[in-house]
């Protein structure tokens, strides 16, 4: 387990305030947040590259707080690759095998398949300078994985890729992490990364930490209009508590007019009637009900009926742009290509959306 | 005339006003002195004391400038600024005036102490070495921090994530990456010296046989109107002046980097 207390960093006009965080072994945890929120820092901090305020690291029972970076354990891998250009690759991977004296033989094994899963065994007597963005990417993850760190720290690993190699490598880091388990910490600002390879998930925003959670709690219900915000939320509704009913545990809302039921067992006591709240749903969680389709029992409480204003083909899925009759809600959809063939919809037409209880998320 | 053939033009001029310059130089070659001249004893001490005093003056440059240059590069530090425009002095003021001021400096208590306790400079030949350390320390660490500030301090980063000490960093990683601009660094550092005068000739006076360095000598031959002495001083040093543009081309040619 990785544990980071109260680490305070003040540099230029950045203010990061009591930062923690906690990682268990052979996680893949992001640091979600803002382009130019310090997120950096922390990484530079955590390695020992940057003396914070206060603060205390722990590798295991290990603390490093105090270490020079050498002496730590950690893998860096910073959004500039910064591969060494005067050794082959084959040199970079070995570099930190090298500098720590570690035993070849042992390694010897670990490399080689590390190798083959990066796909890299062509370009081991090459430079840098004669690979692409990808190959470069491999090998920058490969050489930080190869001496065995204690935790991987990885900056913006996806970004300046073009968009079929970013898929790449995405699923590349995937497998890796499967095959391998290296403890992870990721900083991106970008969400479909940290959604599409993070099993825990921090978000931090303005130099706070806003949220930390599993992925699914992180992206189905966050903690704050900042965070629905910053995760690229789309349907946010204002909302007014309007009953309370115990007996079927259900909170009872109104957005524009129109009553929306979700279960109360998510909220405790927090919920009282009358409060003004966040309502959200993701657009890929929104139903169209297929006509003449029985609806299941959970989507039968928030059924709307409404019409399709616009449509946007975003190639692997579409855009609708649906609005309620009664109150004029715009919900954006999101639905998979087959479905919206199957669904046969077009602009103007009217069609009823269910909304699963689960999905919905109030926010205070 | 078009916008391109006068930029180009002016590039053109500039380099037939310095062919000319050295061509003319060939007006007077092959005189009844010319080859008595080049095998003086003198000429070839002369030749000898600048290579050497040139040499160990750099050196030592080098030995202080190389950690200094990587401290203003990578570093911040309380006075960096001050430091770091004090390297310039050297350049701005007159090397006359700073010959001179190690005059006066020896001829303080501590600059006497120095000289009987320890090395004599004053018209001696460490007094060569001295001047021209003083010429270009400031300038070989500028230009060699120059270079080290074109290597990304990332690629050390990475090298202490993965396990090596800030020492090992430097010399396996920052030290080959910078390699070649260091090396120009150090040759135009030692053409400056080898040429320099006026520090020199005021520090260590003119002493045909003991302080007369090829600069020092030109001088002389041209006060006392040897001008076939002059002329193959001069050509001399041309002559080692375009090696050394040379040598600092073919450290130009750099390795494909990011």
């Amino acid at each position: 387990m990785i544990r980071i207390e109260g680490l305070t960093i003040l540099f230029e006009s950045f203010k990061i305030m009591n930062f923690n965080i906690q990682i268990e072994e052979g996680g893949f945890h992001f640091l979600l947040g803002p382009t130019g929120s310090g997120k950096t820092l922390i990484l530079e901090s955590i390695m020992g590259l940057r003396k914070p305020k206060t603060g205390r690291i722990w590798i295991g029972d290990r603390e490093v707080q105090g270490l020079p970076p050498e002496r730590r354990g950690i893998s860096y891998v910073p959004q500039d690759l910064a591969l060494f250009p005067h050794l082959k690759v084959k040199e970079n991977i070995l570099f930190g095998i090298k500098a720590r004296d570690l035993d070849m033989k042992i390694y010897e094994e670990y490399v080689a398949a590390l190798i083959e899963v990066m796909k890299i065994d062509h370009l081991l007597e090459r430079y840098p300078a004669y690979l692409s963005g990808g190959e470069k990417k491999r090998v920058a993850l490969l050489r930080a994985l190869a001496p065995k760190p204690k935790l991987l720290l990885l900056d913006e690993p996806l970004s300046g890729l073009d968009p079929s190699i970013k898929i790449d490598i995405q699923h590349l880091l995937k497998n890796l992490h499967t095959s391998f388990h290296p403890t992870t910490l990721c900083v991106t600002h970008d969400f479909e990364e940290a959604y599409s390879l993070g099993d825990g998930i921090t978000i931090f925003i303005d130099g706070k930490v806003e949220q930390v959670g599993k992925r699914d709690d992180v992206f189905l219900r966050p903690k704050s209009i900042k965070v629905a915000h910053f995760l690229g939320a789309k349907n946010l509704y204002k909302a007014r508590i309007l009953k309370s009913d115990g007996l079927l545990q259900r909170l009872i809302l109104r957005v524009n007019g129109l009553q929306f039921s979700i279960p109360a067992s998510l909220y405790q006591d927090q919920m009282e009637v009358g409060k003004e709240v966040d309502l959200f749903i993701r657009p890929e969680e929104v139903m169209i009900i297929r006509e003449g389709k029985p609806v299941k029992d959970s989507l039968r409480r928030n059924i709307f009926e409404g019409k399709i204003l616009d449509i946007a083909d975003k190639e692997r899925y579409h855009l609708v742009y649906f609005q309620t009759m009664e109150g004029k809600i715009p919900f954006e959809i999101s639905i998979p290509n087959y479905a919206f063939r199957n669904l046969k919809l077009s602009i103007g037409k009217i069609v009823r959306i269910a909304l699963r209880e689960e999905s919905l998320w109030l926010m205070t | 005339m078009s916008f391109r053939y006068t930029m180009i033009g002016a590039a053109i001029c500039i380099f037939i006003f310095y062919l000319g310059l050295i061509l003319s130089l060939f007006y007077f070659v092959g005189g009844k002195g010319f080859w008595e001249a080049l095998l003086h004893p003198n000429t070839l001490f002369s030749i000898r004391l600048s290579l050497m005093a040139a040499t160990i003056a750099t050196f030592f440059a080098v030995l202080i400038g190389l950690p200094s240059a990587y401290a203003l590069s990578r570093f911040k530090f309380v006075g960096k600024g001050i430091l770091d425009t004090f390297l310039e002095i050297p350049m701005i003021i007159s090397p006359i005036a700073l010959g001179a001021a190690f005059l006066v400096f020896f001829n303080t208590p501590l600059g006497e102490l120095i000289q009987t306790k320890g090395i004599f400079f004053v018209f001696e030949v460490p007094g060569i070495v001295l001047a021209q350390f003083a010429t270009i320390a400031g300038l070989v660490t500028r230009l060699m921090k120059a270079s080290l500030d074109e290597i990304s301090p990332r690629y050390e980063a990475v090298a202490r994530s993965l396990g090596s000490s800030p020492w090992q960093a430097f010399y396996r990683v920052t030290l080959p990456l910078s390699f070649r601009g260091l090396l120009a660094s150090i040759i135009l550092s030692w053409a400056k010296a080898f040429g320099e005068f006026g520090a020199t000739v005021t520090l260590a006076g003119a002493m045909p046989g003991k302080t007369e360095t090829m600069p020092i000598a030109i001088f002389t031959a041209l006060a006392s109107a040897n001008i076939d002495k002059a002329i193959v001083l001069i050509l001399i040093l041309v002559a080692f002046g375009l090696l050394i543009l040379y040598g600092v081309r073919l450290t130009g040619k750099r390795y494909r980097y990011d």
